[in-house]
């Protein structure tokens, strides 16, 4: 069976996810032995524009432009998977998404704004068919290297469906929330991460984007007992995922 | 039942001469305010009855039932080979009778129809010291009958001010404080005397208390009550009471493959029927849709359902759902509004 070809691209963002594949020091031989990955742009060149089985896709949509490069791999992708925050819920890009691009682009760059084609920003599902998303600001890597092999199996990854909070607790975890009356997302927040920050003693602040059915209403009744004000809490929940169907509409008037 | 005596300025010693049964594990600090069973390397930074460090943050179920457990590796060419590293015998020191009881719920659950292999290969290894408690606010093993324990346990120490009365449960316990020599010693009229004093005085202890008669037809009477949607409303479906739970055993299973896309392993992991996944089947069905179907399915396990199979609730009253709820739901105070709430819970039916 010929290998899979993959293609692993970006738009605007930190390009933290590209740089979290690369970090799979240990696994990118087997990966590279797995897949024939003819399109990378941070790790090599002569990057082909040919019809894919995977296409991984990092960043948000901010420009036209943007739109018409992500249609153009959407065409010729058998599968399109959102990798980050920003690919999947819009990200730290799409936080003032409501707010008017035009003054946005004057306060920012000043008169040299003018020539910047900005557009309102989009997480990939609000502009094609997004198969599956692997969460994360950035991407764990071990999700990633777990998706490629339920992919090459003709699976769908299993990611999983309940919030950080289990994973936390699996780990024996003191709660930061309950016990140290830190702000946490964990209630509300995918697990995937192994809760990397509340293992450390740090709040959650949600960058696997919010679970299924999160209890966003409780989480924000939750935050305001532990003294947080109402617009902390509104960035606090929007930073990375202002355009996920769960918390779009909750503070903004759209 | 023999009983011999352990004087307090002996525990340490005693710690130190159990390690040749097995590695020790008792309650010690984790964390900045919490305590967890870990394998113990300094005896003196053992906590036993020391405030505010009560309850570990996960019971003895981590031990046998562990949160992610790898089953088996598979390979088409090789076929599936058990993952099961052989461990040693271990020693669990300072358990409370609460936790004693929901290891005996775990052991009946485990040796059902089905006989759990991958959970009594581990118990059988484990040897339990309990050791009697002082409630705080959150514990109510007395209203569900778990603050006193007759088995279960190798060894059980009870308080008695300068030192403990140790109860030998079985022959390996019997070989433990036998080959002791004189840290044990024998007890007198004034031990017994305090012992006598500590089980009267136990019972008035309890801050918190709750009535469970009765209650399976009551849940029954209040399915349709509007308490479950209130408490839907409120839970986030973490997952956090039913991972702190002691009696809590509900696994998931996945298979995970290798980057051949050929080879992998088979692990199963505590899983949680607050989740939505969990009673989701193919083609998207969800015997449980709503999260306040979800809580009330959980709680109706605990108090109702289990009951009906086993004669007794699951709950073991050691408070941890209560304590690490980031909701705030006080689990006993649900028991106490439907149980005797009238002017709040009702049927949600009209009367006929």
């Amino acid at each position: 069976m010929p290998k899979p070809k993959v293609g692993i691209f970006s738009l605007t963002c930190c390009e933290g996810c590209q740089l979290e594949i690369l970090n799979c020091e240990d696994e990118l031989l087997d990966i590279l032995g797995a897949i024939d990955l003819v399109s990378f742009g941070m790790a090599q060149s002569n990057n082909l524009d040919i019809d894919l089985d995977i296409a991984f896709v990092e960043g948000t949509v901010v420009q036209r432009s943007e739109v018409a490069i992500l249609k153009k791999i959407r065409d010729r992708s058998k599968l399109l998977v959102a990798i980050g925050a920003c690919a999947t819920n819009g990200g730290v890009a799409a936080i003032d998404y409501d707010k008017d691009r035009e003054e946005l682009k004057r306060i920012v760059y000043g008169e040299a704004g003018d020539f910047i084609p900005s557009i309102t920003p989009a997480a990939l599902h609000e502009h094609v068919k997004v198969d599956f998303a692997l969460q994360g600001c950035p991407i764990e890597k071990h999700q990633f290297i777990n998706a490629i092999g339920y992919l090459l199996h003709g699976d769908l990854p299993l990611l999983p469906e309940y919030p950080v909070c289990t994973e936390c607790k699996r780990k024996e975890n003191e709660c930061v929330l309950v016990q140290h009356n830190i702000p946490c997302m964990g209630p509300i927040t995918s697990a995937g991460c192994d809760a990397r920050c509340p293992s450390h003693y740090l709040g959650c602040d949600g960058c696997f984007g919010p679970v299924d059915e999160a209890n966003v209403a409780m989480e924000y009744s939750i935050m305001k007992e532990k003294g947080m004000a109402d617009d902390e809490i509104s960035r606090m929940m929007q930073v990375f995922a202002a355009k996920s169907p769960i918390i779009k509409g909750q503070f903004k008037g759209d | 039942m023999k009983i011999v005596k352990l004087p307090k300025n002996k525990t340490n010693d005693f710690i130190e001469h159990l390690q040749s049964f097995g590695e020790v594990h008792a309650p010690q600090k984790k964390g900045k305010k919490s305590c967890a069973f870990q394998p113990v390397t300094d005896p003196s930074k053992v906590l036993i009855g020391e405030e505010g460090f009560l309850r570990t943050i996960l019971p003895l179920k981590k031990y046998f039932h562990k949160p992610v457990d790898t089953l088996l590796k598979f390979s088409p060419k090789t076929g599936f080979e058990d993952a099961y590293e052989e461990e040693g015998n271990k020693v669990i020191f300072g358990v409370h009778s609460c936790d004693i009881h929901a290891i005996l719920s775990l052991d009946r659950v485990f040796s059902g129809k089905y006989v759990d292999t991958y959970y009594f290969r581990r118990r059988k290894k484990v040897a339990i010291i309990g050791i009697s408690c002082v409630p705080d606010d959150l514990c109510y093993c007395q209203s569900m009958g778990t603050s006193f324990v007759e088995e279960g346990f190798d060894l059980f120490l009870s308080d008695v001010g300068d030192g403990y009365l140790v109860k030998v449960g079985t022959s390996l316990g019997d070989d433990m404080v036998s080959s002791a020599g004189d840290m044990m010693t024998g007890y007198g009229d004034s031990d017994i005397n305090e012992y006598k004093r500590r089980i009267n005085e136990f019972p008035s202890l309890f801050k918190t208390k709750v009535d469970e008669a009765d209650l399976p037809a009551i849940l029954d009477m209040e399915y349709k009550s509007e308490i479950w949607e209130e408490m839907g409303n409120r839970c986030f479906n973490c997952g956090i009471c039913s991972m702190v739970c002691p009696t809590c055993f509900c696994f998931d299973v996945n298979d995970e493959v290798c980057l051949d896309g050929e080879t992998g392993e088979r692990k199963r992991c505590w899983d949680s029927c607050l989740f939505k996944s969990h009673a989701m089947v193919a083609g998207g069905h969800n015997f449980r849709e709503s999260r306040a179907d979800r809580f009330k399915h959980r709680f109706l396990h605990k108090h109702q359902a289990f009951m009906g199979d086993f004669g007794r609730p699951s709950c073991v009253g050691c408070g941890r759902c209560t304590q690490d709820c980031p909701a705030d739901i006080h689990f006993v105070g649900m028991v106490k509004r439907i149980k005797d709430d009238i002017t709040c819970v009702h049927s949600g039916e009209e009367e006929k």
